[in-house]
């Protein structure tokens, strides 16, 4: 067998705890009522468009883009809209929520609910990226960028591959293998429109070494599909494998630069879920209202895990009572992967349109250790994916140097936690480079901003 | 809801510990610490338990009494350090002088400078080197062995370095035979068996505690600079075998050169800290007055990795 390729720089290899992987997919029943949230996507809040008292259909747009970088939002059920406002996020933050009452299931005739599978790609581009931005598609691979706006490069830049991001490195999680296991020609046809959408770009689908059923599955499904430019390709099991810049490396074997964009380097980064969601925009007009999510833990019995298709707006907990209830162990309840997800400080928040696990840890799986001294070990500058030095960074920000925290590219910290990971001293390097990051991408924002400024000022002068 | 932990990611740890490492460096000890015991009995075992014993117990009633801060108090490095420092004592050095090394190890070395991870000099060292010109008759009174192995052609008076300007370069490179590998009479405790200290160094490799580069550069300068001098002239200098078997090569480049506190971050910033001890220790043996230099080349070589850390850095991700 060839050498798998991986990333170049950095990286971890936690124990890989897919302790669900063998759990099929499963349909959550419909709770009593959902509450959708108004921020699910990177940028804008989306503006509802719905009154208190309006009945809405599973597949209702009930809230508009608020602004260039923003998404539609749909009704995930059929019933009457009860309340609009603001409701606790995961972290406890207010966020504009609107609260519909389930009643039935009715969906929107131009839905297409069947199982068959349409393999014809539209001829139209724009009728493509019109449809996909209709139906609400946002990156599902943990940042919820809104897909039209990605698939939609800049004039003059050409997209040379498309990615698709398999890799799922976060432990735990189990529900890109699954869909890509149970949904896989469906992600496939997915892959063909983006790829047609990017001008008929190569579509590389990684995957990591450590799923070879999905890969198997995968690689069947592009047989039989047998749309030009596509490949399966297995990728050495590392953490952070699914970082959009680690991918890229990984399959292209270049580096996007210091606050580019992929596209930069012809690469645009799609996940495997989002190839689904686009599918089901694109050939069946079905907007994001599901997705799928992993209940799993270190601490969670494997008869009581689950992979579940969620309808967007059922809060954690009523999924949680549908799995048998929050486990005694729990020490920690987090949503995401161990390594990047936020934990759940509000178990009565609402799932979105990126939710991918409820995670149970235990006490003796997520446990900090006491504090002690730096030992100069350097495991931290060893397991950063970006190639950054945790260690000299947070010395740094103790010494509220932001000159030098720039100069030692703070600002490209992807935030993966392998630093704090690695740390035998258990110092809180991720936290702190996280605020000193913040800083300087503040002071950043103001530079270029102030350059902005002067440079209209110098134009306005001219004329 | 209340009695579950809110904190920021990664939820996750590998599970190291300082302590961890620290154990696993210990355990690495062990193979060469059993043989010097095994050739020089009771007597060997005393200095290690009064070393690694006074090592401990000054870091910690410094730690507590002088910082007040017990966080800076690490067992298992205390006791790296102590054994570290008999395994670098000849095993006549009386107990006395083995505390007073210990003091000031732990005390001068490594505690007035911060305590663990900002110490310049590896105290170890640091501790041998100071006894060494304050004791020297004691440091270099090198017995028989008297342990529970008898070797025949163990002899006293002198190392194999030692000889080296009775016999003449072409005599005691003879004297190097595959036996020395297995076992080399005379010297320091720890350095008896080159085989041992290896297999604890490969231990370490597999355990991840340390990466092989600067223990490599030092071997790979050694080799090549005993090499170039040995061909030159091989009555006046010892050959690359020689020199790499005897003394404290082995001891210092795969457990005192690699010290996480004294040595270079970098890949290549320890390349050039290892090229650098192994060059230095080769003309000190060479043109120096005494016949060891592993001790003085890695301290001089620590007094240049602050400058090594700031010149050399890993690669960072899409920068040229």
């Amino acid at each position: 067998m060839a050498k798998l390729t991986t990333f170049s720089i950095g990286g971890v290899h936690p124990d890989d705890s897919k302790i669900a992987r063998g759990c099929a997919i499963e349909v959550l029943p419909l709770p009593s009522t959902v509450y959708i949230s108004m921020a699910q996507h990177l940028g804008a809040p989306a503006k509802p468009v719905v009154a208190v008292g309006d009945k809405v259909k599973t597949g209702t747009v009930i809230a508009e883009p608020g602004g260039f970088i923003s998404a539609f939002v749909h009704s995930s059920v059929s019933g009457t809209v009860k309340s609009i406002g603001p409701r606790k996020d995961i972290a406890g933050n207010p966020v504009t929520h609107v609260e519909i009452t389930v009643e039935g299931d009715e969906w929107e005739e131009s839905i297409d609910r069947s199982d068959t599978l349409v393999t014809a790609i539209p001829e139209d581009r724009a009728a493509i990226l019109d449809r996909i931005k209709a139906c609400g598609v946002v990156g599902l691979g943990g940042a919820t960028f809104p897909t039209h706006v990605k698939l939609n490069p800049a004039p003059g830049s050409k997209a040379e591959c498309l990615i698709l991001n398999g890799a799922e490195c976060e432990p735990y999680l189990t529900s890109d293998y699954r869909i890509m296991l149970e949904r896989s020609r469906e992600i496939v046809v997915g892959a063909a429109i983006m790829q047609a959408v990017l001008g008929g770009c190569r579509c590389v689908i990684g995957i990591e070494e450590n799923k070879p059923e999905a890969i198997a599955a995968m690689d069947a499904a592009v047989l039989s599909l047998g749309y030009p430019g596509i490949e399966v390709l297995p990728l050495k099991k590392k953490y952070p494998q699914g970082g959009e810049k680690q991918l890229i490396d990984a399959v292209m074997h270049r580096q996007v630069g210091s606050g580019a964009l992929p596209i930069s380097v012809g690469a645009v980064v799609q996940n495997v879920a989002t190839a689904l969601a686009v599918y089901e925009a694109v050939q069946k007009n079905k907007p994001l209202i599901t997705n799928t999510l992993t209940v799993t833990g270190d601490c969670l019995p494997v008869e009581r895990q689950h992979n579940y298709l969620f309808r967007i707006g059922m809060p954690l907990s009523f999924i949680a009572e549908q799995a048998g209830g929050v486990p005694e162990a729990a020490a920690k309840l987090v949503s995401g992967g161990p390594m990047m997800g936020k934990a759940i400080a509000n178990l009565d928040a609402t799932t979105v349109k990126g939710s991918s696990s409820i995670l149970y840890l235990s006490e003796a799986a997520t446990k900090r250790g006491k504090e002690s001294y730096c030992i100069r070990c350097g495991r931290c500058a060893d397991a950063c994916p970006m190639g950054l030095e945790p260690f000299l960074l947070r010395r740094l920000y103790v010494a509220g140097d932001l000159e030098g925290l720039e100069k030692e590219a703070v600002q490209d910290c992807i935030e993966c936690g392998c630093c704090l990971y690695s740390c035998p001293a258990y110092i809180p390097l991720l936290d702190q480079i996280r605020m000193a990051k913040g800083q300087v991408m503040g002071v950043i924002r103001a530079r270029a901003a102030a350059a902005k400024a002067a440079a209209e000022a110098a134009k306005a002068a001219k004329q | 809801m209340d009695k579950h932990l809110v904190s920021p990611n990664p939820h996750i740890h590998a599970a190291v510990s300082t302590e961890s490492l620290m154990r696993d460096v210990i355990i690495a000890l062990l193979p060469a610490i059993i043989v010097s015991v095994l050739f020089y009995g009771w007597g060997e075992l005393l200095i290690l338990a009064v070393s690694a014993l006074s090592c401990v117990l000054f870091e910690w009633a410094i730690a507590k009494f002088l910082f007040k801060d017990t966080a800076l108090f690490c067992c298992p490095a205390a006791l790296v350090t102590g054994l570290l420092l008999a395994m670098n004592l000849p095993v006549s050095t009386p107990w006395w002088i083995v505390v007073l090394g210990a003091l000031f190890a732990i005390g001068v070395v490594k505690m007035s400078f911060g305590g663990i991870g900002q110490n310049v000099f590896n105290p170890a060292i640091a501790a041998r080197v100071f006894l060494l010109v304050s004791f020297p008759q004691q440091m270099t009174h090198w017995t028989a062995p008297a342990g529970f192995i008898h070797s025949v052609d163990a002899f006293s008076g002198a190392t194999l370095l030692g000889q080296v300007p009775v016999l003449g370069a072409l005599e005691a490179d003879k004297l190097v035979s595959l036996q020395t590998l297995l076992y080399n009479i005379g010297g320091s405790a720890g350095e008896i068996s080159a085989l041992a200290l290896l297999v604890g160094w490969a231990y370490l490799l597999i355990r991840r505690v340390i990466k092989p580069w600067i223990t490599l550069s030092i071997f790979a300068t050694v080799a090549v600079v005993a090499g170039i001098f040995h061909l030159a002239d091989p009555t006046l200098y010892t050959g690359p075998l020689f020199n790499l078997l005897t003394g404290g090569v082995i001891l210092g480049a795969c457990f005192m050169a690699t010290d996480y506190v004294t040595s270079p971050m970098s890949t290549w910033g320890g390349v050039i800290y290892g090229v650098g001890i192994g060059f230095l220790l080769m003309m000190i043996r060479y043109f120096g007055s005494y016949p060891e230099g592993v001790s003085f080349a890695i301290l001089l070589m620590n007094m240049t990795v602050p400058l090594l850390n700031r010149w050399f850095h890993g690669k960072k991700y899409g920068r040229a």
